[in-house]
């Protein structure tokens, strides 16, 4: 990492640039302690990784520090879930791995390595939508569009897991995901009219 | 003159976006979508200081970086006007880097040696103020303006039965648009094609070609997706240029895309409101007089204006004196119905101080100082609707008197905004011989609904459906169309493509009237079939009347014309809330909005705008706030964690009454339903907890210090 000038390395960038160990490696320091905690050294440098992404396998190579959302965007180019806080406080970026959400932002690549991921690509295409993206059309739950795809990720677990929620249970599950245009009333509409979801 | 049908198919139902499936399935390309072949990742290096004098920039070491292409100073050194060697604002523009990957010009950002010299800063109106405040801006920290003043103030102020006299502010909040500031620019020779997120891609071109000193035919701007601009992305940037630089030295197309920190700190802001108010009453309950002294800060070097009192009560007395005040942040820019949101909060504050003061019912109040009703100006209808609606009649004065720590108030407030359609608007039109139709217009979807409303004109003129006609959108090259801001949108386009259609289906009459034996003035198209108005038998499908025109489609050009739109929208909003004193946690818990908004294109895109706006007036009203370190300048909460915003929880249930007025034509709404929802949201917690809220946001520390001023004897 370059010597800093100022204050400009963000609290992430420090995580990332000390790898999957975090702060352990920069306080401990002794390789020996390391593997005594069972603490797997990689990086700094670009490692092979495998990440299955709706069914299908991508071998690529990802510097640790790189999150699974930027390995998902930049070196795969699958780009539906979007980037927009880049610190889990937004939503934008859920995707489901193992089944549950996660702020794709704020995982690394290389933690993901050999876990079930899934995208809003997953779900729908354009001509045969997904029951929740039908829903979310049908609501007008979309406006501008860029959170979308990650309440529709959001919503679709929650529905996959509960086929029946309260409305309370739908704000509840949609709570870490932020919309700017204000379509949270609509979005809310939406899930509970949704029908059709398999249990995941 | 052109009109709208008197009987539509389309136009005032609920349609579905034509974009939702693709934005649904994630498949829409938004600019941070796009990736053009051998692009590469731009960064830029920002000041770290609010002021400081730019010493040295030594780009050397980042050059030499891995998978560095480009590096550039944006403050230039070799200008021998040293007033530009300085930043004013944490996060302006200094240095910048384009690399294979974003990680790597991460890095080479880094690497990139900036010597500052720190310069005293301003991180508050208050410091900017003071007499003893370093001078930061060269002519002056303060800019007054005259004395703007009505009637006779003083005289009616000593002649008013009623006094009231408070300071109010509104905080700076910023745009904060999901979809942050950027673009892709991509040089071919000497054509820049820029895929850039913008409400407005003609004045991006225009932006872009004053900077860089090329014709504007060489500029291309495209803008398929945009998440989200409210104001802040209506011209070209610093960054533009800078992307089209760094590109041009690469040699090959660069993505920069702000970062969300970047967003807050450098790409607009709505502007900090302050007041001191003094408003007299008189024995009949007519406001007489209103004095104030009003500042504000826009940041570095930007005005921070706004109306008050805000224009809608009928105020014979009026003075003001108002102040712009820098100080060392990043300049603010239009947002979401500029200057509206504070004005109103501030005015319909006052208004129900005097209502209380008077203990006359604050919507008597209101009623007693309306102007005369007109198309655009009918609030005496509209608030006893909305008072209707949130169950006005159960208020109870200045303070919930029930036991227990949840206290539970109402409050209203009105709105207003011009939003006409802009004249210079044009489009064009092609009728293919095999059926195809295309409208060409250089607007721009910035979320609204706009490519759906270009679709819905036309099926209604064609008499097609949506998915039989095609909305060319987004792009420069197409005819010119204004910016997506001031809630023009509506008013330019649809009467623009209504036009540009009905000439485009006359052309087309002119070819097939011979064969359906009738007179071309005899010929409409309708249900899929162009006919004869005299005798509908004699017809042919639109397909077969296309055919008619052999190898040459018909290409029309238009323009906007006066009648099928019309200037000026009002509304009320009602808020019904509940509130912790123990805690100062607000809830709310309905909002009642009636709106007027013309003649509807959409349901249901129209109803979103209003579902829309009213949550970003609970953003302003209770959470979100740009906070500046006193002591370091340095924003605090450049984030989606501390800088709050509201989520699905803090929603409300909303009550939603649009107005149909069709005999208008249509008539913007992107920005009205945003105005008043803070001021009704606060006129109902002073109404719950029995304690003023002057000050926005209304977050739990501002509420328990209301009821601590109040207790402490207050100012009511």
């Amino acid at each position: 990492m370059a010597p800093k000038d100022d204050s400009s390395v963000s609290r992430r960038d420090f995580l990332r640039s000390t790898g999957v160990g975090g702060l352990a490696v920069g306080l401990v320091g002794q390789a020996d302690v390391r593997a005594e905690q069972g603490v797997r050294e990689v990086g700094p440098g670009a490692v092979p990784i495998r990440l299955t992404i709706n069914g299908r396998r991508h071998e690529l190579s990802v510097e640790p520090r790189v999150t699974l959302l930027d390995a998902v965007r930049h070196r795969l180019e699958i780009t539906g879930v979007k980037r927009v806080c880049d610190r889990g406080s937004c939503g934008a970026c859920t995707m489901i791995v193992d089944g549950r959400t996660v702020y794709a932002c704020s995982i690394l690549a290389i933690e993901a390595d050999g876990r079930e991921i899934r995208t809003v690509e997953s779900l729908g295409t354009e001509a045969a939508l997904h029951p929740v993206e039908e829903a979310f059309c049908a609501h007008d739950a979309l406006m501008c569009g860029f959170c979308t795809p990650g309440f529709v990720m959001a919503t679709t677990a929650l529905l996959e897991r509960e086929p029946n929620p309260s409305p309370d249970a739908v704000r509840r599950a949609l709570d870490g995901n932020i919309c700017r245009c204000g379509t949270y009333k609509k979005v809310v509409e939406a899930a509970l009219a949704t029908k059709g979801v398999r249990r995941g | 003159m052109a009109s709208w049908p008197a009987s539509p198919n389309l136009i005032g139902q609920p349609t579905r976006r034509v974009d939702g499936p693709l934005k649904a399935s994630g498949r829409a390309k938004y600019t941070y979508d796009i990736v053009r072949p051998g692009m590469i990742y731009g960064r830029v290096v920002r000041s770290p200081h609010p002021h400081a004098r730019v010493v040295s920039i030594d780009l050397a070491e980042a050059r030499r970086a891995p998978g560095v292409r480009a590096a550039i100073a944006i403050v230039d050194l070799s200008n021998p006007e040293p007033a530009t060697h300085k930043v004013l604002f944490q996060g302006q523009e200094v240095a910048a880097v384009a690399a294979d990957t974003e990680e790597q010009a991460a890095d080479a950002a880094r690497m990139i040696r900036v010597q500052y010299e720190t310069l005293p800063h301003l991180a508050t109106v208050e410091q900017a103020m003071r007499p003893e405040a370093p001078l930061v801006f060269p002519d002056g920290n303060v800019r007054e303006a005259n004395v703007v003043e009505e009637g006779t103030v003083d005289a009616a102020l000593a002649g008013a039965a009623h006094v009231v006299e408070g300071t109010y502010s509104t905080q700076v909040v910023t745009h904060t648009a999901l979809e942050t500031h950027g673009l892709i620019c991509e040089w071919s020779g000497e054509h820049l094609t820029a895929y850039s997120s913008t409400q407005a891609v003609h004045a991006v071109r225009d932006g872009l070609a004053r900077s860089l000193g090329i014709p504007q035919a060489s500029i291309r701007v495209v803008t398929d997706y945009m998440g989200g601009g409210f104001g802040a992305k209506l011209g070209s940037d610093t960054t533009d240029v800078v992307c089209a630089r760094l590109a041009k030295e690469a040699g090959r197309p660069v993505k920069l895309m702000l970062d969300r920190k970047e967003e807050h700190l450098a790409s607009g802001n709505r502007p900090s409101a302050h007041a001191r108010v003094k408003a007299g009453l008189d024995a009949g309950g007519k406001i007489t007089a209103w004095d104030c002294e009003t500042w504000g800060t826009g940041g570095a070097g930007a005005g921070a204006g706004f109306p008050l009192p805000y224009n809608i009560y009928a105020i014979p007395n009026r003075r003001r004196r108002h102040k712009d005040v820098y100080i060392n942040a990043g300049a603010q820019r239009a947002m979401r119905a500029p200057g509206h949101p504070q004005g109103c909060f501030i005015t319909e504050t006052v208004i129900d101080e005097l209502a209380d003061r008077a203990r006359i019912d604050p919507l008597e109040l209101r009623l007693r100082n309306l102007p005369a009703e007109g198309p655009d100006t009918m609030w005496i209808t509209y608030f006893p609707m909305g008072a209707e609606k949130i169950g006005w009649s159960r208020r109870h004065p200045f303070g919930d008197p029930a036991a227990g720590p949840i206290k539970r108030g109402l409050g209203c407030a009105a709105n207003r905004w011009a939003g006409a359609g802009s004249r210079r608007t044009q489009g064009q039109c092609e009728i293919f011989p095999d059926g195809g139709v295309v409208m060409r217009i250089g607007t721009q979807d910035i979320g609204t609904g706009t490519r759906t409303l270009v679709k819905i004109v036309m099926a209604e003129t064609f008499g097609l459906t949506l998915d039989q006609v095609t909305a060319e959108i987004g792009d420069s090259r197409y005819p010119f169309a204004p910016g997506s801001g001031g809630s023009v949108t509506v008013g330019s386009v649809t009467p623009t493509v209504r036009v540009t259609c009905e000439k485009a289906l006359a052309a087309l009459a002119e070819k097939v009237a011979p064969a359906l034996g009738v007179l071309p003035a005899d010929v409409t198209a309708s249900g899929g079939r162009v006919h004869a108005i005299s005798d509908p038998s004699k017809g042919m499908s639109w397909r077969d009347a296309c055919k008619q025109l052999g190898t040459a489609s018909i290409t029309v050009d238009g323009a906007w014309e006066q009648g099928l739109s019309s200037v000026g929208t009002s509304g009320v909003q009602f808020a019904d809330v509940e509130v912790d004193v123990e805690t100062g946690v607000t809830r709310i818990r309905r909002i009642a909005c009636v709106q007027d908004c013309g003649l509807i294109m959409d349901r249901l895109t129209a109803e979103s705008q209003c579902y829309g706006g009213i949550t970003m007036g609970i953003g302003f009203a209770l959470f979100e706030d740009r906070r500046l370190d006193r002591v370091t300048g340095q924003m605090v909460n450049p984030n989606m964690e501390f800088y709050r915003l509201p989520g699905p929880s803090d929603m409300p249930e909303i009550d939603l009454t649009l107005v149909d007025q069709p005999e208008r034509g249509v008539v913007g709404l992107g920005e009205p339903p945003t105005i008043s929802t803070a001021a009704a949201i606060a006129n109902a917690v002073s109404n719950a907890i029995g304690a003023r809220i002057r000050h926005l946001p209304i977050t739990p520390a501002n509420v328990l210090a209301a009821l601590e001023q109040q207790r402490a004897g207050g100012t009511l």
